[in-house]
């Protein structure tokens, strides 16, 4: 408990430091809040309208969500394919590589046009396709990464394939999967979120954001970056949370 | 002493194997040239010679993780092949090779578990052998808490699982120093005398492959062949063992077997004078 303190105590001093230095700079140097707003006025606003805040945390978080699960679980098909067959691994790899380099900002209007824009859809698939990739990546290392002694071993206890893979290739693979996981998790709230600047509902944090500044209501906007900050540290704990039950061994020093 | 079949008294026999890695093309290396080996129910054989003189390559032949290029494996009286799929051996490695999320008990179950044991009766069974190498207040750690040469006896305690016949070594004790190691030994003397298996252990230990087996098969590279087979007859094995003249007797003719100096018969003649 002392080492957890001594942890959590450093971080937190700094933090109120630094939003004391910056109060300090705003009041004292007369700042416009549209250039920078005080710390002060961006958490009036946001606990002022907390319940907008969490409506909206709601919205984005539910279209993350959604994304962060159908990216996963795409990721995963995909990388136990090509674990298993060598050939599609090539095809898919470069294939997945240049996904992950299309913009997501080029790709959002043209979703948007597809699928109808007042609809979640095309926030839901670029999410999907932000997430997938590091889902894929990781997972079919993890699927494909095995000390080679432990692979003759299952062969030494004539393990058939299927059972090499659901008693070795993928519980080797279960930290791989919650590294990309602890990629992904926060990747898909900002995914969602930038997603909202291309128009559609209104009622998520990037459209909160953007209407508020567009309005002259910079404490607000920024209470709802604090939202966003909020909703994707919650996402990663969560991550984390979950890795520590179902992956206990994860972090530890692997035995040889 | 025996376990194995009553219908052959010898473990693994292994005629006329070659092993060739990229046959045909310029990088072309033959691994094991023509080699025939015996190992009798109950004998402990060791494997010795520098790196690439085969001895790994000879053990995965014998327990068909790779297959010949020439020449017939049999172990317990059938081909490899029927031999791994019957679970006529059980193999340790140099790295414990434990998997760090199951348990120690759990991993010690895992042959068991493949073969389709009750879970009730894989844990009993997994707390014997864990008595056997005295690991039982361990069951429920994880690998990664024990030290190596705990990690190994885990490893020994699974590759004994299924109570096979025979125990195929690969440099088992290589990656722990030298106390740990005699200790090792010790134990794995007293556990192959409780059980009576036949043990093939590789090492590129002298003193090791002496201390631990009746025949020491001596074997050398570029092309990886049986270059002598020497006789160890230190009766049953102790710490002064380590220390008695039989001992150094044997490690020099296995040295001098190793160095191409002496012929396998003037070798164990200088042996037997002692």
């Amino acid at each position: 408990m002392n080492g957890r303190l001594r942890a959590v105590w450093p971080p937190v001093i700094i933090a109120l430091i630094f939003l004391s230095a910056w109060q300090l700079l705003v009041v004292v140097q007369d700042i416009k809040p549209f250039l920078l707003p005080s710390p002060s006025l961006i958490l009036g606003n946001f606990f002022g309208d907390l319940s907008l805040m969490f409506n909206a945390a709601i919205y984005t978080g539910t279209t993350a969500i959604l994304g962060l699960m159908f990216g996963t679980a795409l990721g995963l098909v995909l990388a136990l394919i090509a674990q298993r067959f060598g050939v599609v691994n090539k095809l898919i790899t470069p294939l997945a590589a240049g996904l992950a380099t299309v913009p997501i900002i080029a790709l959002t209007p043209i979703l948007n046009n597809m699928f109808s824009i007042t609809s979640r859809t095309p926030k839901v698939l670029i999410t999907m396709i932000i997430v997938f990739f590091p889902v894929f990546v990781n997972v079919t290392r993890g699927l494909i990464q095995i000390q080679p002694v432990q692979l003759e071993l299952m062969r030494s206890m004539n393990a058939r394939p299927m059972t090499v893979l659901r008693q070795l290739r993928v519980p080797n693979a279960i930290p791989f999967f919650f590294t990309a996981l602890k990629i992904a998790a926060p990747l898909s709230v900002i995914a969602a979120l930038v997603s909202e600047y291309f128009g559609g509902p209104q009622q998520g944090l990037g459209s909160r954001i953007a209407s508020s500044a567009a309005n002259t209501a910079y404490g607000r906007a920024w209470a709802y970056v604090v939202a966003s900050i909020i909703t994707g540290l919650i996402f990663y704990l969560i991550v984390l949370a979950v890795e520590r039950w179902a992956a206990p061994w994860t972090g530890r020093a692997r035995s040889a | 002493m025996s376990v194995t079949s009553p219908v052959s008294t010898t473990a693994v026999r292994a005629t006329g194997i070659w092993k060739v890695f990229n046959e045909g093309q310029s990088n072309e290396v033959t691994a094991l040239q023509d080699i025939d080996l015996t190992v009798e129910a109950g004998e402990f054989i060791s494997l010795i010679g520098p790196s690439g003189c085969g001895k790994s390559t000879l053990l995965r032949v014998i327990a068909d993780l790779t297959h010949p290029t020439k020449g017939v494996a049999e172990v317990a009286g059938m081909s490899a092949a029927d031999a791994r799929q019957q679970q006529k051996y059980g193999m340790a490695f140099q790295q414990a090779a434990l998997f760090d999320w199951r348990t120690v008990r759990r991993n010690v179950e895992l042959p068991l578990e493949l073969q389709g044991w009750s879970k009730s009766s894989r844990a009993a069974r997994a707390m014997e052998l864990l008595e056997m190498v005295q690991l039982a207040d361990f069951a429920n750690h994880r690998p990664w808490e024990l030290s190596g040469g705990m990690q190994q006896r885990v490893a020994i305690a699974r590759s004994l699982a299924v109570d096979p016949p025979l125990l195929l070594m690969d440099e088992p004790f290589g990656a722990l120093d030298e106390m740990t190691r005699e200790r090792m030994q010790n134990e794995l003397l007293r556990i192959r005398q409780e059980t009576g298996k036949s043990v093939i252990f590789v090492t590129h230990s002298i003193p090791e492959a002496v201390y631990l087996s009746d025949r020491v098969v001596v074997m050398s590279p570029r092309p990886g062949r049986i270059t002598d087979i020497i006789d160890v007859n230190l009766g049953s094995r102790d710490e002064d063992t380590r220390e008695a003249e039989a001992f150094f007797a044997a490690v020099t003719a296995v040295r001098e077997a190793l160095r191409g100096r002496t012929s396998g018969s003037a070798a164990r003649a200088r042996v037997g004078e002692v």
